[in-house]
C-alpha cells in the first residue's frame, strides 16, 4: 500500500463519487417509497393473472414487500450501472487508463513495487464500492422511513446484505483491475469485464425470469447475492464465500501477472 | 566507479512461449530484438550522451533500466543495484523525465509535482531552486496541467525529475519543446548537477545539445552498440573541413597523411583533414596563404559517418 497514490486516487475521484453516490441514494430512497405507496395495488394487478408470475421477481426483488423493494433497488439496471461506474469503470481504467496515457510511466518511475502499486488501487476500488453501496442502502432505509413502512424492515440485517452487495461488486472490482493489468490498452479491459458482468446479470435474470433457465445461474456472480433472502434472515454464507473466492483469485492473478509484464510505451 | 552498467543487456519483444507442437505455432511472428548484447558503462559524476535514431532502442534500454521492462539476456546495474531485483531502491534514488512527459491534467501544476514529490518519498528540496531557474512562477504552477503549453509541460518534466535531488537522472529528450532561453537555463542546470557530482544519463536525437553538455557519448543502431568513447575523442578522430585561401601555388598535400577530399578552385583550396594535424601544417608552412579556415568536427559529422559506414 502507497499512501500517497491511496490518497490521490481518492482525490481524483471524489466528484465522480458523489455524484455516483448521491444517485444511488436516491435511487434506493425511490423503490421504498413506490412500494409504501403502490404496492398493495401492484400486488392486485399480478395477483389478477394479468401479467405471468415471473414478472413479479426480477432478479429476486420485487415491489410487493419491503425486502423485495430494496432487493430490487440493488440489482436493477440502474443500481449496476451506477455502482459499474467504479466496480467496472474505475477499475479497468486504473493501469490500462494511465498506461495507454503515458501517466503510468510517471507513476512507476518512483519507488513503488508493482504489487504495491496494485494493491493500492484495488483498496481505492474497494474504498468507492464500500462508499457507494452504503450509499444505495442508505437511500433505502431513509426511503422506508419516509414511505413509513420502515417497522418492516430487519434493520440488524442490512449489515449483512452490505457486506454480501460490497463484495458482489468488489468482486467485479478485483476482476476489471486483474484485466487492467493484464492488457496495454484499456478497451480490451474494459471490453472483457463489461462482457463478463452483462453475461452474468443476464444469466442470473434470465433464471429469475424463466425455470428452464435457472440452471445457469449459479455461473453468475450475481447469483451468490440474495438480498431479499438476507434482508428476511435467510443468508447464506455460501454465498460471501464464493464471492470472496471470486476476489482472491482476481487478485492472485493480478499479483502475479502485473510484475512480470512488460510496461509498454503509452500510445 | 561506475554509476550504470550494462551486460550483454538484450531485449526481444514478441517472443512467445507457446509449445512448438501447437497448430499456430509457425504463425507467429518473429521475435523482434530492439537491444543486443549492450554493454555500456556510465562513470560517477558524468553527463553521459546515449544517441540513435528513433527505433534505435534508446528508450528500450531506458526502460529496461527503470524496470518498465525485463530483459530477455544479459544484466545491468543502476548505483551498484540490480536492475532485476532491486528496481524500487534503484527508482528511490534516480530521477526519471520520459519522453514526450505524460501528466495528470486534472491537477495543478504544483499539485502535480508534490503529488510526485510524495511518490519518490524523499523531499522536494530542490524544486524552488529549480522553479526558479526554469521561470516556472507560483502564479503558473496553480494553473491547471491540461492548461499548458508543450514547453510548460516539459519544464514541469524536469523539474519532477530533479526536484528530489536524485543521484542519478535518467533524461530521454530532455529539450523536446523548450525554447532556446529555457534551453539554456536547462543546460545551466545540468552544469550546476555535474559540478555537484551528479551523473545524468541523456538519451537525445539534438546532436548540437549533446554535443555541448555531454562529456561521453554511447551509439546505437538497430539495437547495437556502435561506438563509446570520450565526446573530444570522437570529434578528434573524425575529419575536419578546412578551407584555404591561397596567394600563390597550393601546396602538396595528396600525400599528407590525413588530408583528403582535396579540391582547388580560383584560389581557394578545400580538403578534409583526420586524425593528427601536424603532418597537415607542416605541409602548408611554406605556402602563401590569404586566410584559413578549420571547421571543428561536429557530432552530427561523426554520427553520420558512424551510420553510414555500417549500413548495410
Amino acid at each position: 500500500m502507497n499512501g500517497a497514490l491511496f490518497r490521490h486516487t481518492w482525490r481524483s475521484q471524489r466528484t465522480r463519487l458523489a455524484i455516483v453516490s448521491t444517485g444511488l441514494a436516491v435511487w434506493g430512497f425511490f423503490l421504498p417509497v413506490v412500494y409504501g405507496k403502490f404496492g398493495s395495488q401492484f400486488r392486485a394487478v399480478i395477483e389478477s393473472g394479468l401479467f405471468p408470475e415471473e414478472f413479479a421477481r426480477f432478479g429476486g426483488g420485487d415491489i410487493f414487500s419491503l425486502p423485495g423493494s430494496l432487493a430490487l433497488s440493488l440489482i436493477h439496471p440502474i443500481a449496476i450501472i451506477l455502482t459499474s461506474v467504479f466496480s467496472v469503470g474505475y477499475s479497468t481504467g486504473a493501469v490500462a487508463g494511465e498506461r495507454q496515457r503515458g501517466t503510468l510511466e510517471v507513476a512507476l518511475a518512483r519507488p513503488i513495487s508493482r504489487r504495491g502499486f496494485y494493491l493500492t488501487l484495488l483498496a481505492a476500488a474497494f474504498g468507492f464500492v464500500t462508499v457507494t453501496v452504503a450509499s444505495l442502502l442508505a437511500g433505502g432505509i431513509a426511503g422506508s422511513w419516509f414511505a413509513g413502512v420502515i417497522g418492516e424492515l430487519a434493520v440488524r440485517n442490512v449489515p449483512l446484505l452490505w457486506l454480501n452487495s460490497v463484495l458482489l461488486f468488489g468482486s467485479f472490482a478485483a476482476i476489471g483491475l486483474a484485466a487492467s493489468v493484464s492488457f496495454d490498452r484499456l478497451a480490451p479491459a474494459l471490453g472483457v469485464t463489461i462482457g463478463l458482468m452483462v453475461t452474468m446479470y443476464f444469466f442470473d435474470v434470465l433464471g429469475s425470469l424463466w425455470p428452464d433457465a435457472a440452471r445457469l445461474q449459479p455461473y453468475s456472480l450475481f447469483h451468490y447475492m440474495q438480498p431479499k433472502a438476507i434482508l428476511l434472515g435467510d443468508g447464506s454464507l455460501l454465498d460471501l464465500t464464493v464471492l470472496a473466492a471470486v476476489i482472491v483469485a482476481a487478485m492472485v492473478w493480478a499479483l502475479v501477472v502485473f510484475p512480470r509484464r512488460d510496461v509498454a510505451a503509452p500510445s | 566507479m561506475f554509476a550504470l552498467t550494462t551486460t550483454g543487456l538484450t531485449k526481444e519483444y514478441g517472443r512467445r512461449r507457446l509449445p512448438s507442437r501447437l497448430p499456430f505455432r509457425g504463425a507467429a511472428a518473429a521475435p523482434v530484438r530492439a537491444l543486443d548484447s549492450l554493454d555500456i558503462a556510465v562513470r560517477e559524476g558524468e553527463i553521459f550522451g546515449f544517441l540513435g535514431p528513433n527505433g534505435a532502442g534508446k528508450s528500450t534500454t531506458i526502460r529496461l533500466l527503470l524496470g518498465f521492462l525485463h530483459p530477455t539476456a544479459g544484466d545491468g546495474r543502476v548505483l551498484g543495484l540490480d536492475i532485476a531485483t532491486d528496481s524500487v531502491a534503484i527508482r528511490r534514488r534516480i530521477g526519471y523525465l520520459p519522453g514526450g512527459i505524460a501528466l495528470y491534467d486534472s491537477l495543478t501544476g504544483e499539485r502535480l509535482l508534490e503529488y510526485l514529490a510524495e511518490l519518490s518519498g524523499r523531499p522536494p528540496v530542490r524544486r524552488a531552486e529549480l522553479c526558479a531557474r526554469l521561470d516556472l512562477s507560483p502564479g503558473t504552477l496553480k494553473r491547471l496541467v491540461r492548461d499548458y503549453s508543450r514547453g510548460m509541460r516539459q519544464k514541469i518534466g524536469i523539474v519532477q525529475a530533479f526536484q528530489h535531488d536524485p543521484e542519478l537522472a535518467i533524461l530521454d529528450e530532455p529539450t523536446e519543446g523548450l525554447d532556446p532561453l529555457m534551453q539554456r537555463a536547462f543546460y545551466g542546470i545540468l552544469d550546476t548537477l555535474k559540478a555537484e557530482g551528479k551523473t545524468i544519463f541523456f538519451s537525445s536525437h539534438v546532436l548540437s545539445e549533446v554535443e555541448r553538455v555531454c562529456d561521453r557519448v554511447a551509439i546505437i543502431r538497430r539495437g547495437r552498440l556502435v561506438a563509446i568513447e570520450e565526446m573530444a575523442g570522437l570529434l578528434a578522430r573524425h575529419k575536419r573541413n578546412v578551407t584555404i585561401y591561397l596567394q600563390g601555388p597550393p601546396p602538396p598535400l595528396n600525400d599528407v597523411p590525413g588530408v583528403s577530399s582535396v579540391e582547388l578552385r580560383d584560389g581557394r583550396l578545400t580538403c578534409r583533414v583526420e586524425g593528427d594535424i601536424r603532418p597537415f601544417l607542416a605541409a602548408i608552412a611554406g605556402a602563401a596563404i590569404a586566410d584559413l579556415t578549420i571547421e571543428p568536427t561536429h557530432l552530427e559529422e561523426a554520427f553520420l559517418e558512424l551510420y553510414q559506414d555500417g549500413e548495410p
